[in-house]
């Protein structure tokens, strides 16, 4: 059962992991305001089931509205820096996340906020008569699997993928080729800001809702981005999956250690491979 | 022999990509020797290997008889083996003095934390005598993004050379000047020639028939052939594949 | 080439001579700028009597020295670390650790800080700085957010959430006298004299080969390497040092307040001192001090006012990196030398 629940957290570090790895393999920067992007998924959702009572579509726009509000800052606040040294949109983001926890204690106070699962995912699920499943890790996972799927097809057989691809790999030459990279730039940080939006909201039913709760998943889904690889989706997705398991295992286990053992776990992996499980070795060396 | 660099069988691939095949190559001790050949031949890549910022796929480097194949780079240059960049490669926001002296330093001291590195009169001097030989002097206190092209390249070979190579290897050094400037590059390394063994890579024929004792051709990365000026403006195979045909 | 405003330009070969005139703010921002340690001292003594309140002071120097530490890193050698945190908790947790079960003398507690922040930064510094760029500072975030869970979880020796309380206020022993030092204006002369000592040995090491080594990587790591300089263990170097001034003002920062909090490990700390470190000018010695000023004193004067006072410190922040990346004093001096190139 706690391998289940760990599943579940690792299906949250994967959203958020393929988010910020897209928007790093692609535009080299790292968006330090993720995790407040993450919050203000929740944030969103929790309005959205406030003025209508549904929580599918506060899944539907959550990821529009943490998308949209991605799209306007790449436009506004980090493309004038892309002359610039790498640690400025860094730099940035992290700023940013200042104001934007900020802005949620402002309007909405500093403590919980009430979130619950949809009524028709409350009830565990049965299976063959003997295990109990929460029905709505069920639903995440699955959820996740969903929204994997649809960005592999995305990526692998749109044209719009393939210059994303091929972004990542040589930029100079996608550039040489006519291609306005920074069109391509513009809508894949909304679409890595839709993921930390809809990880957001998806795990508000499980996890408190609060304005610093993006904080500690954003180191979180640091550590599970370097041990993945920078900039390689399929190490995130491998990485979430191993750090949720080893986290949810651990508390089982040894309480104590719950938070630091994604840490070793960096640690071994630094040490034996350095540049992640699946990254590309000189990459920002 | 006298020969001082020797490269065996050497090759770098680059996934699919053979940027340098199987080279043999020689330089002798004094020698100015040339290497030629069309864009992508290889040779920014060849000097890569030589100063241990790339490792080789197969193949030795023999210098002054000893392997210095998987040597690191910081070794590689204190072996003696300095080169200048084509692309201008130096320390932006500091002088033009601190770009040579700190290459000065390098060959004595890296953690001294304590004394004044002015006071180190032996740096100075020799940085002095360096940015004479390179005719910047005049220069030594202006930032180095501040200079001009030309002068920036020649800051280059500057930096290259405070490092006491016995083997110096210039990439481009014409590259961008102007003639008058280029006939002044010409005339520097003819004197830095007296004292050192050089390789230099250079597009403009003129400066390669000029200064070189011997000429190495490079194409798809393989060694096409190795002489001196004469042979290789006669070498058939030589003129159809770079020069087109072309009288020299 | 910036244009010369209201010079006049005069060609000889390849020489060119300008005259100007040139305003009296200019003059003093260069003459700061070319001695700013005796600036610097100067303003420090008389500092504890412009500010609002003493302890104010106090803290924006400790502070200050804290980013003087981190501009070591960051600012002359170029490296944006996360994680500063960690040395600067480390060296107060350290500080009192050693004051309540150790030995109660000051000038012992103070080293031990300044060495653990140094070992520290010694042992993290070997995991880290292989990297560059973003992936360094990620990997400094991580490491230090590990060290955060650890002295969260050893309620033993850091009292955990509650923080390392009640460090004594040991009296000051020094050529055989006894002397409390525990006022607001004599703690302020006390860390001054850290600060003071601190400036003086940057000063020298900066001014030392080494100290011009490191600018050099930090202009071109590269090229270092090929003139034969082990630029990662350069830059190790200038990490434990950084590391090391860091601790030291964590100790003095335990022993302002006679107590650590776990926060002065959390990487709000290490955010604090990136922004002041942009704040107030990256590679001087001025511009940590001025950052460090100018955030404390807006967070004292705002949070009275409102608890979100981060909501306008956060733009200004921002606004900075935008626009004026060099900082409160960088861009004073870049404005100062526009006229005179």
């Amino acid at each position: 059962m706690q391998l289940f629940t760990g599943l579940s957290l690792g299906m949250l570090y994967v959203l958020l992991a393929l988010g910020l790895s897209i928007i790093f393999g692609l535009l080299t920067v790292v968006n330090f305001a993720h995790g407040a992007m993450y919050m203000w998924g929740a944030f969103a959702g929790a309005a959205t089931i406030a003025i209508t009572g549904n929580f599918w579509l506060a899944l539907v726009i959550s990821p529009l509205v943490i998308g949209g509000y991605g799209l306007i800052i790449e436009r506004g606040l980090i493309r004038p820096l892309y002359g610039r040294d790498i640690n400025y949109p860094l730099l940035l983001t992290f700023g940013l996340q200042f104001i934007m926890i900020e802005i949620i204690r402002i309007f909405w106070g500093t403590s919980d906020q009430p979130f619950s699962a949809p009524a028709s995912l409350s009830m565990p699920l049965e299976i063959f008569g003997v295990f109990y499943f929460p029905s709505y890790r069920l639903f995440l996972i699955g959820i996740t699997v969903v929204i994997c799927i649809v960005l592999w097809i995305f990526l692998e057989k749109t044209n719009l993928g393939l210059v994303i691809r091929a972004g990542t790999r040589d930029p100079l030459m996608v550039r040489a080729l006519g291609i306005d990279m920074r069109r391509i730039w513009w809508l894949v940080f909304g679409i890595g800001s839709a993921l930390a939006g809809i990880a957001g909201v998806l795990a508000a039913p499980i996890r408190s809702v609060f304005p610093e709760m993006g904080i500690a998943m954003l180191v979180e889904c640091f550590v599970v981005v370097v041990v993945g690889g920078m900039g390689s989706l399929k190490g995130a997705i491998l990485s979430g999956i191993i750090m949720g398991e080893a986290s949810s295992i651990t508390t089982l286990f040894y309480p104590q250690m719950a938070d630091i053992v994604i840490f070793l776990v960096m640690a071994v992996v630094l040490l034996i491979r350095p540049s992640g499980l699946f990254g590309k070795a000189g990459l920002l060396e | 022999m006298g020969e001082i660099l020797k490269t065996i069988n050497l090759t770098k691939n680059f996934g699919g990509l053979s940027a340098v095949v199987d080279v043999n190559f020689v330089v002798k001790k004094g020698d100015l020797q040339s290497i030629i050949g069309p864009n992508g031949a290889g040779k920014s890549t060849f000097f890569k290997l030589i100063t241990g910022e790339l490792e080789p796929t197969r193949g030795q480097i023999i210098f002054f008889n000893k392997d210095i194949t998987s040597l690191p780079q910081t070794a590689i240059s204190h072996l003696g083996i300095a080169v200048s960049y084509q692309i201008t490669n130096i320390f932006p926001m500091l002088t033009v003095f601190e770009n040579v002296r700190v290459a000065v330093q390098s060959r004595k001291t890296t953690f001294n934390l304590w004394s004044k590195a002015i006071s180190h009169k032996e740096f100075v001097e020799q940085t002095r005598h360096i940015l004479e030989q390179i005719n910047l002097s005049d220069f030594k206190d202006e930032i180095a993004a501040n200079l001009s092209h030309g002068h920036q390249k020649r800051l280059e070979i500057g930096i290259a050379l405070a490092t006491q190579p016995k083997l110096l290897l210039l990439d481009e050094p014409t590259a961008g000047l102007s003639p008058m400037e280029t006939r002044q590059t010409i005339e520097l390394i003819k004197k830095i020639a007296q004292d050192l063994t050089i390789i230099l890579v250079e597009h403009k024929m003129k400066v390669v028939m000029e200064v070189s004792d011997r000429i190495t051709v490079l194409h798809y990365g393989k060694l096409l052939a190795q002489g001196t000026p004469d042979e290789i403006r006669n070498n058939e195979e030589v003129r159809r594949v770079y020069l087109g045909g072309v009288k020299i | 080439m910036k244009e010369t405003g209201i010079g006049e330009t005069f060609g000889l070969g390849n020489r060119e001579l300008r005259v100007e005139k040139v305003g009296w703010w200019q003059r003093l921002v260069e003459l700061v700028s070319r001695n700013p340690l005796v600036f610097i001292f100067i303003f420090f003594i008389i500092f504890p009597f412009v500010v609002p309140y003493k302890a104010l002071a106090t803290q924006i120097i400790i502070w200050g020295l804290f980013a003087l530490g981190y501009n070591v890193c960051l600012g002359y050698t170029g490296m944006l670390s996360f994680g500063h945190a960690a040395y600067f908790g480390i060296g107060a947790y350290t500080a009192g650790i050693v004051l309540i079960r150790l030995w109660q003398n000051i000038w012992f507690s103070l080293l031990c800080g300044l060495l653990m922040g140094g070992i520290t930064a010694f042992i993290l510094g070997y995991l880290c700085i292989k990297r560059r760029g973003i992936y360094f500072a990620m990997l400094t975030l991580a490491f230090a957010q590990l060290l955060y869970f650890v002295g969260f979880q050893w309620v033993d020796l850091t009292g955990g959430d509650n923080g390392l309380r009640n460090i004594p206020a040991v009296p000051l022993s020094i050529f055989g006298l006894s002397i409390n030092i525990y006022t607001p204006l004599r703690f302020y002369f006390f860390v001054l004299v850290f600060v003071a000592s601190s400036l003086l040995a940057i000063n020298r090491i900066l001014q030392s080969p080494f100290g011009h080594v490191l600018q050099a990587v930090r202009e071109n790591d590269q090229r270092a390497k090929s003139c034969g300089y082990e630029t990662s263990n350069v830059r190790w170097m200038a990490f434990v040092i950084s590391g090391a001034i860091s601790g030291l003002a964590g100790g003095l920062y335990a022993l302002y307040l006679h107590f650590v909090g776990i926060e002065s490990l959390y990487w709000t700390t290490s955010g604090q001192v990136v922004m002041m470190t942009l704040l107030g000018g990256m590679g001087s010695f001025i511009g940590p001090f001025i950052g460090a000023g100018v955030f404390l004193y807006i967070e004292d004067t705002l949070s009275v006012i409102t608890p979100n006072w981060m909501i306008f410190l956060g733009p200004v922040f921002v606004l900075c990196v935008l626009f004026f990346p060099a900082g409160i004093w960088g861009t004073i001096k870049d404005l100062s030398t526009r006229r005179r190139k």
